[in-house]
């Protein structure tokens, strides 16, 4: 079979819908570097840490720790959780973690490539793809760590659980999705990796992640697109059913749209990356 | 389906000087085709320049094509168009087959790694499969020959190492089109000489297609059927290797000596000047192999000095020569070792050396003189670099050889029947 290639100026504005389905096709034949990338990613990261992998879960508890010793200070009253709130704190911490770790390296990934990015050819978004699977990868270890909460604090959760990657779905589709903007960006200002450094911590305090979503100020929470993709899979866990399935529907649309458009422009702009990073 | 594997027409890319202006072209442009506008890409803005200007070649299966040029004329820039790293601002490239590149050997290889893991990723980078790889892992390791350190992490790997395992790499992964940069110039001698061989017998004869890069002609003379000469990012030749590499070399002479006119070749006193004489004494810069040579060795001496002796070294100027002997140099004269004595030396005359029969591999040779005073023992004066002679080949002899001998033909009957 014969493929042949044409580069020109604006090819990609001159294809219109069909290339979709070039997209599709590009991301399917380069599963296999995926796959790599992201154990390539994963045997180097710990290989000169003796905690290894062990730190991606030393991280949560330093969080849940600093929050439980505030709340049982009397500081911060963090609310009734309904269930016992390390426990609480941790699902809700690992779930936001998908996004937090996916959108921090998402971002930098095409910049943190360099050599690759400028001298071989290949789809970039395979390496945002690639740093999103870690960050996955690492909530499979953070799940682990949550069945045995649930095992110390006699706490048995709901059956549903196995629908968890369904409702973990819409989080991870936002995060590639936003990753795959911001990576473009931070390739043409750097700035734009410590924006999301900061932007991510204070983000993590307006979102229900370490205590539960109030009833006071429920509008605002109803904005933040986040707040029903870090509940939703707490709740599923904890009691079985959604409280707001309304509004996690909405999210997680809005989630697959922005996942889409930001493909699209992606798709667009890679090739202007190389000449910038 | 035509034989054509590669298309480039009037292809021109720009560039930005300015770190701040290329950042906003690029975020603008980005945004431009977000909402589908096409940003007018004949246009320089400020501060932009053609790194690549009308760009036209061919290349059809099985066939070898060399860009030569200055540094900065736009060759990386040129292979990385034709990778699709980059597009055009201007014209076509069209690529018929799978592509293989060989830009910088070894991006993508992760430091932390063993060589093994990254052979695997940086064959899925190129597009293999892992059973693919499987297939050819050992043959990988073996043309690499890298030894021991298949499983040490590749940044403890030499240099050396580095660009012998991703060439490797490359080469396995059955590209239709090869582009290679000027990558092998960081392996050693034996490696570069190894690759080349391989380039020429294996990969052209399975009708991959080569598009190579090189500063070194002899490279490219071995490889390249055809070549594009780079300027400034403009096409100054295309065509028959040996007449485009001609107008390069002279390019490069003739700013040379312009810029001689500046530096003290010679000083007043003592050697001021070398000539290279033919038969005829003509002074002349080209001399076809087998030709007589005569070297003239001006001097100028204001105050006497004893025992003078004088030699002359001649360095090829393709490394892979001196490779072959121990010494710097192709071959040397010293008039003070062919005892050839002088006892005082003082005023104005000529030193001058004979060579009969200039047997020596075609290519240009760099000549460095040295004055000995006290019979060889001191070496008084040395002008490295003095000048260059090229050596040519006999025009009536269609097949190259390193070097020719003088040799006669002879023919005795012992009988009939």
């Amino acid at each position: 079979m014969e493929q042949i290639r044409v580069y020109e100026p604006h090819k990609q504005l001159k294809q219109g819908i069909k290339i979709w389905k070039e997209m599709f096709q590009e991301l399917f034949e380069f599963r296999g570097l995926i796959w790599r990338l992201f154990m390539r990613d994963l045997s180097s990261k710990y290989k000169q840490s003796i905690l290894g992998n062990a730190w991606s879960v030393l991280m949560p508890f330093v969080a849940i720790g600093t929050f439980m010793y505030l709340s049982h200070t009397g500081i911060l009253d963090i609310g009734n959780t309904q269930m016992p709130y390390p426990l609480y704190a941790l699902i809700g911490l690992s779930v936001w973690q998908i996004f937090s770790i996916g959108l921090n390296s998402g971002a930098n990934s095409l910049v943190g490539a360099g050599d690759l990015i400028t001298k071989i050819n290949f789809p970039r978004e395979v390496l945002v793809i690639a740093s999103m699977a870690q960050s996955v990868f690492e909530f499979l270890i953070k799940f682990i760590m949550i069945l045995i909460f649930c095992f110390i604090f006699h706490f048995h959760p709901s059956l549903k659980i196995i629908l968890l990657p369904l409702v973990l779905l819409p989080i991870v589709f936002l995060t590639v999705g936003l990753s795959l903007i911001l990576s473009l960006l931070n390739g043409v200002m750097r700035d734009i990796g410590n924006i999301v450094s900061l932007l991510l911590m204070f983000l993590m305090f307006l979102t229900p992640v370490l205590y539960p979503v109030p009833t006071k100020h429920f509008l605002f929470f109803q904005l933040n697109l986040l707040s029903p993709l870090v509940s939703t899979p707490r709740e599923l866990i904890a009691f079985g059913h959604i409280r707001h399935p309304g509004h996690f529907m909405v999210a997680s649309v809005l989630s697959v749209l922005i996942f889409l458009v930001s493909w699209r422009v992606f798709h667009l702009a890679e090739t202007k990356i190389p000449e910038r990073v | 389906m035509s034989n054509t594997v590669v298309q480039c027409e009037a292809v021109s890319k720009k560039f930005s000087k300015s770190l701040k202006k290329s950042m906003l072209y690029g975020a603008w442009d980005i945004a431009g085709s977000t909402f589908g506008v096409m940003p007018d890409s004949n246009r320089l803005r400020p501060d932009e320049f053609w790194a690549i200007e009308n760009v036209s070649f061919e290349l059809k299966r099985g066939e070898s094509f060399g860009i030569i040029g200055p540094n900065g004329s736009g060759k990386t820039t040129l292979l990385k168009m034709l990778n699709g790293i980059f597009m055009p601002d201007k014209g076509r490239i069209t690529i018929a087959g799978k592509m293989g590149a060989l830009i910088q050997v070894g991006a993508g290889f992760h430091p932390m790694l063993s060589g093994r893991e990254n052979i695997y990723i940086n064959g899925a980078i190129l597009g293999m499969s892992k059973k693919e790889i499987d297939g050819k892992f050992d043959s990988i390791v073996d043309f690499a020959d890298i030894g021991d350190f298949l499983e040490s992490p590749v940044k403890f790997y030499s240099s050396g190492m580095y660009v012998r395992l991703g060439f490797a790499i490359a080469v396995h992964c059955r590209p239709d089109i090869l582009l290679i940069d000027e990558i092998l110039a960081v392996g050693d001698l034996k490696f570069q000489s190894k690759c080349l061989k391989f380039i020429t017998n294996n990969i052209l004869k399975n009708g991959c297609s080569v598009i190579f890069v090189s500063h070194n002609r002899y490279a490219v003379e071995d490889v390249c059927g055809q070549v594009l000469y780079l300027k400034k990012g403009k096409p100054v030749q295309i065509g028959k290797t040996l007449d485009v590499i001609d107008r390069y070399l002279t390019d490069i002479k003739n700013e040379e000596n312009e810029g001689q006119k500046l530096i003290n070749g010679f000083a007043n006193e003592e050697i001021v000047k070398v000539e290279l004489l033919d038969k005829s004494s003509q002074v002349r810069s080209q001399f076809k192999t087998g030709e007589e040579l005569r070297i003239r060795f001006h001097y100028a001496f204001s105050h006497p000095i004893q025992n003078p002796s004088i030699g002359i070294t001649f360095n090829h100027d393709d490394p892979r020569y001196t490779l072959v002997s121990s010494t710097d140099y192709i071959f040397n004269l010293h008039s003070g070792y062919d005892e050839f004595e002088v006892k005082t030396l003082q005023g104005r005359g000529y030193f001058e050396v004979t060579i009969d029969c200039l047997y020596l591999p075609v290519g240009i040779y760099q000549y460095s003189v040295y004055l000995y005073t006290d019979n060889k023992m001191n070496l008084a004066r040395k002008y490295e670099a003095a000048g260059q002679v090229e050596v040519l080949w006999t025009d009536n002899r269609p097949h190259r050889s390193l070097i020719e001998l003088p040799h006669r033909w002879t023919r005795t009957e012992e009988g009939v029947g």
